[in-house]
Parts: C-alpha cells; sequence; structure tokens
C-alpha cells in the first residue's frame, strides 16, 4: 500500500471522522471542510509541485482517493470534480492559466465541471451549450445538468461548442448570468452538491477560454472523462472496501441459530465474494493507474475497464453487504446503507455501464481484421 | 522504422513521422487514409481514439502537446499532426 500521502491521509481522516452518516442524511457537506482539503492540495492531489500541488502520481492517488471513498462518497465525488478540472486545466490550459488556475485549485478555491446537458447525456457529441465571441472576450450559453459539487464551486470548468470544435470555459460561479440550481434529494452522494446550472449570455474575458479553445470536442471531453473514470474507479474501490469492512465485522460478532453469522456457510460465501470483489477492483485500477503513470495510449481503454469493473462490484458488494447487516445496514446513514445508494450511482456516471461496455466491444473488435 | 526508433534518430524528418503515423492509424483504425484527408470531419476518430494519438505522439516523440496546441487544426490531418511533431521537437532541441 502507498505511503506517499500517508499524512493527507490522516488529515483527512480527522477531519471527516464519523460525520458522513450526517452529512448524508443532511445532503450537504460542510464548506469550510472542502476549502481545508482543497487548500491542502488534497482534492487534486496530481497537481505537480511547481504549481503548488502534492505531486502524487496515479497509484497514490488513487488509494488516497479509494481512502476517502471508504469514508463518504459524497465528499470522495467533489474530489473527482476537482481532479477532474485540475487535469483540463493541465491539459489545456496556456502557461498563465495553468500557473493561475492550478494555484487557484490547490488554494481552497472549489471547481466543479459541466458536461452533461438535457439532450446530451450519454452523446456528450449533442452537447449545445455555446461559448462565442463577443468585443474581446466571450459569451456563454447553455444548460448543464446534475453537475456534481456545483452548488460548493466558485469555478465552473463549463464544455462547449466554439467555432467548428470545442473549448472548456472556466466560469466564476458568481458571474452574472449563472444560475445554480441545486437538485433536491438525490438518490446517492447525497452530500455531493449536485445542481443544474443555466448560463444565460455570461460574458468572460478571453483568458478564461483554456488555451484559447478550438480543441476537437471528442478530445475535450474524453481527457477530461478518463481522469473522471480513474477517480471514480479509485473511489469504488473505497466503498468496496467499506462494505467488506462493514461486512466481516458484523457477521463474525453477531449470533444467529446458535454460531456468527460468518459460520453459515451461504453468509461466508458472500463473504468471500466482497473480498473477490475488493482484490478485482484494486488490481484492474493498479492496472490502469501504472498505464496512467507510463503514459501509455492505453490509459484511455484502462481507465473504462478499471471503472466499468469497479463500479459493477461496488453495486454488487454495496448490496451483499446490505443483505448481510440485513436490518443493522438497513439505516439511512449507516455504510452500507449509503454504499447501497451511492454505488448505484457509479454504474451511471463516467460513462453508464452501458456506454463502457460498448467501448470496450469496439476495442475488441479492433484486434480483428 | 517505428515511431519509437524515428525520436532516437535526431533530427527527425517528415516522411518518417508521416509514415510511423500512418503505420499508427493503419493498425489502430484498421483504416488506410491519405496523409491531407480530414480525421475528424470523417468520422474515422472515435473520442476514446482522439486522445490516444494524443498520449501517443507525446509518448512516441518525448514531446509535451498542451495547451493551445491541443487545436484541432494541429489534429485534423496526418500533415497538420506531422508539422505539429517536427515544431515541437525542434522546440524541445533547440
Ligand atoms: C451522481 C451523479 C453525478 C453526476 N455528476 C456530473 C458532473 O459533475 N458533471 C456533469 O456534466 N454531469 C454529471 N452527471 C450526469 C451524468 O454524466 C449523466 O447522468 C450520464 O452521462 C448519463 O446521461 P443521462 O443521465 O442523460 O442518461 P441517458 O444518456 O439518457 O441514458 C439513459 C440510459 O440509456 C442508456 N444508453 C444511452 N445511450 C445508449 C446507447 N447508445 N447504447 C446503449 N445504452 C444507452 C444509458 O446507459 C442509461 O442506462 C452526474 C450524474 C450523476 C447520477
Amino acid at each position: 500500500m502507498a505511503d506517499a500521502l500517508a499524512d493527507e491521509r490522516a488529515f483527512v481522516g480527522e477531519l471527516v471522522g464519523d460525520r458522513p452518516a450526517a452529512w448524508d442524511l443532511a445532503g450537504e457537506l460542510p464548506v469550510e471542510l472542502l476549502q481545508k482539503l482543497g487548500a491542502k492540495g488534497i482534492l487534486c492531489a496530481e497537481v505537480p509541485a511547481a504549481f503548488g500541488g502534492l505531486g502524487a502520481g496515479s497509484l497514490d492517488n488513487g488509494e488516497l482517493t479509494a481512502y476517502v471513498g471508504g469514508l463518504c462518497s459524497s465528499l470522495r465525488s467533489i474530489m473527482t470534480s476537482q481532479g477532474i478540472a485540475a487535469w483540463t486545466v493541465r491539459r489545456f490550459g496556456d502557461r498563465e492559466q495553468r500557473r493561475r488556475l492550478l494555484a487557484d485549485l490547490t488554494g481552497g478555491r472549489l471547481a466543479a465541471v459541466a458536461f452533461s446537458e438535457p439532450e446530451a447525456g450519454s452523446d456528450l457529441s449533442a452537447m449545445r451549450t455555446r461559448i462565442s465571441p463577443d468585443g474581446g472576450g466571450v459569451v456563454v450559453d447553455g444548460r448543464k445538468k446534475w453537475v456534481t459539487g456545483a452548488r460548493y464551486a466558485d469555478l465552473l470548468v463549463v464544455l462547449g461548442r466554439h467555432g467548428d470544435g470545442a473549448a472548456a470555459v472556466v466560469v466564476p460561479a458568481d458571474a452574472p448570468g449563472v444560475h445554480v440550481e441545486p437538485i433536491a434529494a438525490p438518490l446517492g452522494c447525497r452530500a455531493g452538491g449536485h445542481a443544474n446550472v443555466r448560463l444565460e449570455g455570461v460574458r468572460l474575458p478571453a483568458s478564461s477560454v483554456l488555451g484559447g479553445g478550438g480543441q476537437p470536442l471528442s478530445m475535450l471531453f474524453t481527457t477530461a472523462l478518463t481522469y473522471g473514470r480513474m477517480s471514480v474507479a479509485w473511489g469504488c474501490v473505497g466503498i468496496i472496501r467499506a462494505c467488506l469492512e462493514s461486512a466481516t465485522g458484523h457477521t463474525k460478532h453477531r449470533r444467529q441459530s446458535g454460531r456468527p453469522l460468518a459460520g453459515h456457510q451461504l453468509v461466508a460465501g458472500q463473504l468471500a465474494d466482497l473480498l473477490v470483489a475488493e482484490q478485482v477492483s484494486t488490481r484492474v485500477c493498479e492496472h490502469a493507474s501504472r498505464a496512467w503513470e507510463s503514459g501509455s495510449p492505453d490509459l484511455v481503454i484502462e481507465a473504462v475497464l478499471a471503472k466499468h469493473v469497479s463500479a459493477g462490484h461496488a453495486a454488487r458488494s454495496a448490496a451483499t453487504a446490505v443483505q448481510l447487516l440485513a436490518s443493522a445496514g438497513a439505516e439511512d446513514g449507516h455504510t452500507a446503507a449509503r454504499a447501497y445508494r451511492d454505488a448505484k450511482l457509479m454504474e451511471i456516471i463516467e460513462g453508464s455501464n452501458e456506454i463502457c461496455r460498448l467501448i470496450l466491444a469496439d476495442h475488441a473488435l479492433a484486434g480483428v481484421d | 522504422m517505428t515511431a519509437e526508433q524515428a525520436a532516437e534518430a535526431a533530427p527527425i524528418s517528415a516522411q518518417a513521422v508521416e509514415e510511423a503515423l500512418l503505420a499508427f492509424l493503419a493498425e489502430r483504425i484498421k483504416t488506410s487514409v491519405a496523409v491531407d484527408q480530414d480525421l475528424f470531419g470523417s468520422g474515422l476518430v472515435s473520442s476514446m481514439f482522439a486522445m490516444q494519438l494524443v498520449v501517443h505522439l507525446e509518448e512516441a516523440y518525448d514531446i509535451a502537446i498542451i495547451g493551445p496546441e491541443l487545436k484541432l487544426d494541429n489534429f485534423r490531418t496526418v500533415q497538420a499532426m506531422t508539422a505539429l511533431v517536427l515544431r515541437l521537437s525542434a522546440a524541445r532541441d533547440g
């Protein structure tokens, strides 16, 4: 296990404590806590030290993400968004934008990333949001859906059409024309601060457009999503670990029919399934992180594979954990109950099960003449 | 000559980069393309492949393609990508 971010892990553990259950019930994270984590660089740990970040590798940040995911998927989802924002700035921003925005993102300012639209969910090529020239600057018009963390964000990284290509524009959440409408009661990651965002004639300086824009839309969203997939995949490893810990702890001590639950073979079999899920998901995430660290073009497909495998295992493991804890895990706020709701949504975001399978099938077919 | 070998033998020639790129495209998208063919306009490049292309060029030629260099115009054709690789390698070595 990686020790590189041990101090950061301890810092998160200390700050979070036993509060995730209450955050889940209240549907809100304390924004000061997010700012504190942000100011330590923990929410986007892969930002290089030269830009004020922790300079973590993908494996170390993955283990940190799994740790946070095991505590609270809402908090982990904020980490995913901040990480995507930082990665997008690193890839697409010019020199000045990288310096300025990465300092913001490791200095306590919070970011959310807006891809999805009412007419563009799985099919992001149907995106309609427009970033148009306006005097010396740009004007942004569009509607975005289900933006994680938008409620807490200072900055919204918005993807849209730009000329005959696309661009990512960094929009201050308090700019005139930005309307953030929180989603009242999400099924899972309840404290993730999801919101629909309307952008109506939002005027911004040209320096808000990352790298001046004009990127291929597909390159822009795949680059951003690939980081998101790595982060969600590792977050799911955390969910599975929390389920395994909760289920083994419970079934070892609670007795029914004269023996510990774990002494019944039907129960023991499910504990084995949880262990398999944890190991398989960890390994596939490690594999993807190594591809990421070595800069191999295969990292794009490995990230999809890791996300798909881990999200599926997390959803099944969470159902297993609720089954094994039964009434003890059936109360909202409980680790198993949260995992059950949170993990289901992991099968939807950053490429749903179906979209991941289509991509993987394409990949399988690509090798056939 | 593979792209990796091309990167070793400085200075790299436009022809070598073009040939390596055509081979990479043929292998990955199972289509032979012309050097001036619009890859994005013709739907040949999937969203996955768009990013793989960038990472491939960075790895093969030891260059960083970031910020304003990631414009559609730099990736539209094999010729455009070749020019990008030559320019960034020259900047790195110069
Ligand atoms: C918890 C959560 C957090 C989110 N955070 C963000 C965020 O931060 N930023 C953001 O921009 N968006 C965010 N989203 C939105 C998310 O990206 C979309 O929900 C997702 O892309 C799916 O789009 P959709 O909901 O419109 O479903 P649809 O695209 O309408 O899909 C509905 C169903 O049809 C299936 N389907 C669709 N197309 C195909 C196809 N071609 N073949 C087979 N099956 C298909 C899907 O897999 C799915 O099962 C979030 C969503 C959730 C639930």
